[in-house]
């Protein structure tokens, strides 16, 4: 019986990727174990509950959600701002039928206006889901309300099973790991923020600290396993991290934070540099991680091919490693900072606001995180060479 | 004295020691690839330019620079260049349809008290520059994985010249396993690290987990942070297939010539 569903699943996943050339991903099926096969219906039913979940939770929600069923265009106006910008606002007459609540399975008007821009509205089709609120009384027959805002969990699970389906297809094994440790490093974040948030007085550096030392340790051990080559990186991990917050705390103290607008800071609730050293300090431990992992690994896979290696070729080799992936990395940091504020120079710069308070407003903080982190970067090279050396030479000692 | 200035001498000042020219070379390469976004956001700023056709210029463009720049024109940085842009395009069709559907352009409500001083109104599609935003997030996270991918490739061909385009399909595909935890894990940080402020920020305001979710501000994040890890993941494949592709062409090639 099992062969048959196997078969099927087999032609299922042949006809899905038909013309495109995995035949590596097939070949791999042929040759699959029963506990393979298991995993694999586990995750495909969560993925269909957890789909079906997200479409019908309406009941979970406090907040009234209506589903467009109907939209209309009522009119149309051009509009100019002072600094002549063109845009177009529309009026949008909507029918929605309220899916939770007291009212469910009624109708509810509601009227939504939108520009061409969308920056903080948005035009609705039908068929997707809104946050409403209910007007408590009106003249009419029928209900009439305001849209609050969109119901977007559907979308982020959607991506998240996208994601998590094209890590299993690649990484197999290492990417199931790879995803056990993204859960657990999200997990212990958020339990780092509510200790720091149920004790206020503690500094959050030191929460960050503890922290960056469990990240470190979960994260390499889980994504290669027990041995000398993990010990060498999560040292060298350690070092790089704080020696880059170091450097970059020092600086900050040193010019009296010129140069950063902390004003540009948002949603701040707490003491804002604190937040902002913890942020710099939590950002660059992947980056550095990557780069101790990489060193590490390349200088025991020297090793192990020629137990005999003399000490100078191995920093030499491990130097050329560190500078192939230098550039590279610092660049990831780099632009994961400063795309994001790329809606905001846009929307300043179309208000006339001058150029260089534009940069200096939007930028300052983004491109410390991303200096700070290409610091810690460049630094962890020399930092985990030598660490791994040193791993290297214990291990020949006891030979 | 300035402390991003600071910042950026000591940043050079070990690019240069530990990677000498290449230091350098990287270095300058930070600044040609903010020179890009500049270029782009003032291309972004007329409402009659296409913010998607501009992002696949300006992802071109910067992959150029980080993978011809800093390590030259070679066979690692081919075949690595080919599958950065393939994989671009085809994650830009999926975040396309997501951001029109997700509506996460823009600014949230969170932030729109502090922008009531400005005209909202500008005419430009943000829809587009949220897709827009999503690619630039990736871009230096994709072209990374391309070259760790193709580079040790190169290597195992130079040193197995016998292999067939399979096996070095296969090796690379296992190259890219193990790179893979490690690469996921520099963009979850570096995203988490950044949103640092929101997250107290949510917890403060105790938000519910529903109102966290469909904020448009936290879904934002977490479709560009997981958008982010599909470009990852997908470009290991892609970029195994076309060098092993690359690599074996060029080997026929040599060949026909010398005969």
């Amino acid at each position: 019986m099992y062969n048959n569903i196997e078969c099927t699943i087999h032609n299922a996943i042949f006809i899905i990727v038909g013309g495109f050339r995995l035949n590596f991903i097939i070949e791999k099926y042929k040759t699959i174990t029963r506990k393979q096969f298991f995993l694999s219906l586990i995750l495909v039913i969560s993925f269909i509950v957890s789909v079906i979940f997200v479409h019908h939770n309406y009941s979970f929600y406090d907040r009234p959600i209506a589903e467009v069923i109907k939209t209309e265009l009522k009119n149309t106006t051009d509009v100019m701002d002072i600094y002549d910008n063109k845009d177009q606002l529309f009026t949008q007459h909507i029918i929605a039928k309220i899916k939770n609540g007291d009212n469910k399975g009624q109708l509810v008007h509601l009227t939504n206006e939108y520009s061409t821009s969308k920056a903080y509205d948005q035009e609705f089709q039908v068929g997707q889901n809104v946050f409403v609120s209910i007007d408590q009384s009106n003249e009419h027959t029928y209900l009439t309300g305001t849209i609050k805002d969109v119901k977007r969990d559907t979308y982020v699970v959607l991506v998240a099973w996208i994601f998590a389906f094209i890590l299993l297809i690649v990484g197999r094994k290492q990417g199931f790991f790879s995803m056990i440790s993204l859960i657990i490093n999200a997990v212990l974040l958020s339990y780092a923020l509510d200790i720091y948030l149920n004790n206020p007085e503690w500094n959050l550096i030191i929460i960050c600290s503890i922290a960056v030392l469990l990240f470190t340790v979960i994260s390499l051990l889980l994504v290669n396993g027990l041995n000398e080559k993990t010990y060498a990186a999560i040292i060298a991990t350690i070092l790089g991290t704080f020696l880059s917050l170091l450097i970059s705390y020092l600086v900050i103290w040193l010019t009296s934070e010129e140069g950063l607008r902390y004003e540009e800071l948002q949603f701040i609730t707490r003491p804002y540099q604190m937040v902002f050293m913890a942020g710099l300090f939590i950002g660059s431990l992947g980056a550095i991680m990557d780069v101790a992992i990489t060193m590490s690994s390349s200088i025991f896979e020297l090793y192990e091919k020629n137990n005999n290696i003399p000490l100078k070729a191995l920093k030499k080799s491990g130097m050329e490693i560190g500078k192939d992936i230098m550039g590279t990395m610092t660049n990831i940091l780099f632009f994961a900072y400063i795309s994001g504020s790329i809606p905001m120079l846009i929307l300043y710069l179309k208000n006339h606001s001058p150029l260089g308070y534009t940069l200096s407003m939007n930028l300052s903080l983004e491109l410390a995180r991303a200096l700070a982190g290409g610091i810690g970067i460049v630094i962890t090279i020399p930092i985990g060479l030598y660490t791994a050396i040193f791993f290297v030479n214990r291990k020949r000692g006891r030979i | 004295m300035n402390a991003l200035v600071i910042l950026a001498a000591i940043l050079f000042l070990l690019m240069t020691l530990v990677g000498g020219k290449k230091g350098i070379r990287s270095f300058l390469a930070l600044f040609f690839n903010f020179a890009v976004i500049f270029m782009i956001i003032f291309f972004m700023n007329d409402p009659n330019i296409n913010p998607v056709i501009l992002t696949i210029i300006a992802s071109t463009v910067i992959s150029c620079i980080n993978l011809f720049y800093i390590n030259k024109v070679n066979n690692t940085t081919i075949p690595a260049f080919i599958s950065s842009i393939i994989s671009i395009v085809i994650l830009l069709l999926l975040i396309i349809i997501l951001t029109e559907k997700a509506m996460i352009q823009g600014f949230g409500e969170e932030e729109i008290e502090e922008l009531s001083i400005f005209s909202l109104y500008i005419g430009i599609d943000f829809t587009k520059i949220a897709a827009s935003v999503i690619i630039m997030s990736t871009i230096g996270a994709v072209t990374d994985t391309a070259i760790a991918v193709s580079s040790p490739m190169r290597e195992i061909h130079f040193h197995h010249p016998a292999i067939s385009r399979k096996d070095l399909f296969t090796s690379g595909l296992s190259i890219g396993k193990d790179i893979l935890g490690t690469s996921t894990n520099t963009l979850f940080f570096a995203f988490f690290g950044g949103y640092l402020a929101l997250l107290i920020w949510f917890k403060d305001l105790s938000y519910s987990a529903g109102e966290i979710v469909n904020s448009k501000i936290f879904s934002a994040e977490m479709i560009t942070l997981l958008c982010a890890g599909i470009g990852v993941t997908m470009v290991i494949p892609i970029t195994s297939w076309i060098t092993a592709l690359y690599l074996l062409k060029k080997e026929e090639k040599t060949i026909f010539q010398e005969k």
